[in-house]
């Protein structure tokens, strides 16, 4: 996925510099920093509430939002409207998997890639797609809301993945899914990463999270307040004590 | 007996006019969680236009209501037009607005084609077919078969293509709709444009059957309203069965009630709805307040 030439996509860092994201009175995120380097993997952990999901929606222009520097490479994304963002190589997978459930999954998938043409570039994706999860394959005639939560969950990151996007955003991508099915989910993760795939990955789940990222941000009330190695962060007490409940 | 199916078939008729306007009430429905309360005079613009294309310019009366679709369908991209900045930000004044471009519309109605009305003559001129002993009207027929068709035709539009497909995507989930890149303005817009043309359509058809007046809006476009809810509002199958239900309970309760039908027809209507809210085909329904 990572090969592609087909789209002038700037595959550059996501640079973010003082989000800030307010519904009406209440503050969800307050000058939160960060960037997401090309291929890279990042994590936000924090508890409910700390902001984690309005940062996502942030990026996507699908939260009100205010920012120093929004940029995506050469990108200037606090101009791009929230339905051009796809275009410049962003996947979104939302929290909850939102797969249009009354349609088929083909028709899921192939609206993944609404953004392009749909050309034999296009469908080699859905075939890349189908091949990194069977399941969508066997059951692609399938409503997607008749789908288990773990095959939407894969619907959701396939969706995404049809844009043949350069950076994915993910949302909670184990939520209600059983311990077998979140390590599914963090193979499926680690291919992504092999390929040179760029995430951001919110998450309560601090194990996958730990598993599948090389930088993790920690956030609280709105606001990043640590960042560090994954493989550091694992084992530091207060976000042991934190987020996994140790 | 003879009598029984001979209601049945005015009844059927009239009621593929009703499924006609339901199917757009459902169709903007399922699309933008919105009911468009100016949807009936809508109808009754195309019924007039329909009526000026046909008896004053003299056009073939599938040229007429061609036009008359294509003007409505231009209307509803206006309506949408001035709408869409409310989108998302106050949905009852959306609501409201609807109702004032109805009121708006009603009112241009009288000042561009008079208070009167007109009847309009069939465009068939053959003689009633004669099936088993029933009189079927030919114009009936044909009314059923435009109204069978359409609605093939729009299944096909949303289940076969992509601009179809991405509708339907915005209509269950305009944000993850959204984040795919589907422009959801746009969608609703279409959604609009072709529910004010299966107006028309509606309007038009019925332009034979009934006198052609401002306040023909009114009249098919409650039935119509009821027939969609009646089915399952924003259900498309829901849409023909409840318009083709209202219209054959129409047909009776006018035979047997007269001047009371409308009463029996809403009274029946009622309790059915309080039977089963959700309606005949009721299923999720979009909630986007």
């Amino acid at each position: 996925m990572s090969t592609d030439t087909d789209r002038a996509v700037a595959a550059g860092t996501l640079q973010v510099q003082n989000l800030g994201v307010r519904y009406g009175g209440v503050t969800a995120v307050e000058g939160s920093s960060f960037e997401v380097a090309p291929g890279e993997c990042v994590g936000i952990i924090g508890a409910n509430g700390a902001g984690k999901t309005s940062t996502l929606k942030a990026l996507m222009g699908l939260a009100p939002r205010t920012a120093d520097a929004l940029r995506l490479g050469e990108v200037d994304l606090a101009r791009v409207k929230a339905r051009h963002v796809v275009r410049h190589g962003i996947g979104y997978v939302p929290e909850g998997r939102h797969v249009f459930g009354g349609l088929s999954v083909r028709t899921n998938l192939e609206l993944g890639a609404h953004s392009r043409r749909w050309d034999d570039q296009a469908k080699a994706t859905l075939e890349e797609v189908y091949t990194l999860f069977p399941v969508l394959r066997d059951m692609r005639e399938r409503l997607a809301g008749a789908l288990s939560g773990g095959q939407q969950q894969m619907l959701a990151i396939g969706r995404a993945l049809m844009s043949r996007p350069r950076l994915l955003l993910l949302d909670e991508p184990s939520m209600g899914l059983s311990p077998k099915l979140v390590g599914e989910v963090l193979d499926v993760l680690q291919v992504l990463r092999g390929r040179g795939l760029a995430m951001l990955l919110v998450e309560q789940n601090a194990w996958l999270t730990f598993e599948a990222t090389e930088r993790c941000l920690v956030m609280q009330n709105g606001e990043v307040v640590m960042t560090g190695r994954s493989a550091d962060l694992r084992h530091d007490p207060a976000v042991r004590r934190l987020y996994l409940g140790l | 007996m003879q009598v029984t199916l001979q209601t049945l078939v005015g009844g059927l008729t009239l009621g593929a006019i009703y499924a006609l306007v339901a199917l757009g009430f459902s169709l903007v429905y399922r699309t933008m969680g919105l009911v468009n309360f100016a949807h009936g005079q809508v109808a009754m613009i195309g019924a007039f236009t329909m009526s000026t294309f046909y008896m004053t310019a003299k056009l073939p009366f599938v040229l007429a209501i061609g036009i008359a679709v294509v003007v409505t369908a231009v209307l509803g991209l206006v309506i949408e037009r001035v709408l869409r900045p409310l989108e998302g930000k106050d949905f009852d004044l959306m609501l409201i607005g609807t109702i004032g471009f109805g009121v708006m519309l009603e009112a241009l109605a009288v000042v561009v084609w008079g208070a009167t009305g007109r009847a309009v003559p069939s465009p068939l001129h053959t003689a009633p077919l004669s099936v088993a002993g029933l009189k079927i009207q030919t114009y009936s027929l044909l009314v059923l078969v435009v109204a069978l068709v359409t609605t093939a035709m729009l299944v096909g539009f949303l289940h076969r293509t992509r601009v179809g497909a991405a509708m339907q995507a915005v209509a269950m989930d305009p944000e993850a709709a959204t984040s795919v890149g589907i422009h959801v303005g746009r969608s609703n817009a279409i959604a609009f444009a072709i529910g004010a043309g299966l107006a028309a359509l509606a309007g038009g058809l019925a332009g034979p059957m009934l006198y052609v007046n401002a306040t023909l809006g009114s009249t098919i476009g409650i039935k119509g309203f009821a027939a969609a809810i009646l089915g399952g509002f924003g259900n498309i199958t829901g849409a023909i069965v409840g318009g083709l239900g209202i219209g054959v309970l129409d047909a009776f309760a006018a035979g047997r009630f007269g001047g009371y039908s409308d009463l029996v027809v809403f009274l029946l209507f009622a309790v059915l709805i309080m039977v089963r809210p959700t309606g005949i085909f009721g299923e999720r329904t979009v909630n986007r307040a």
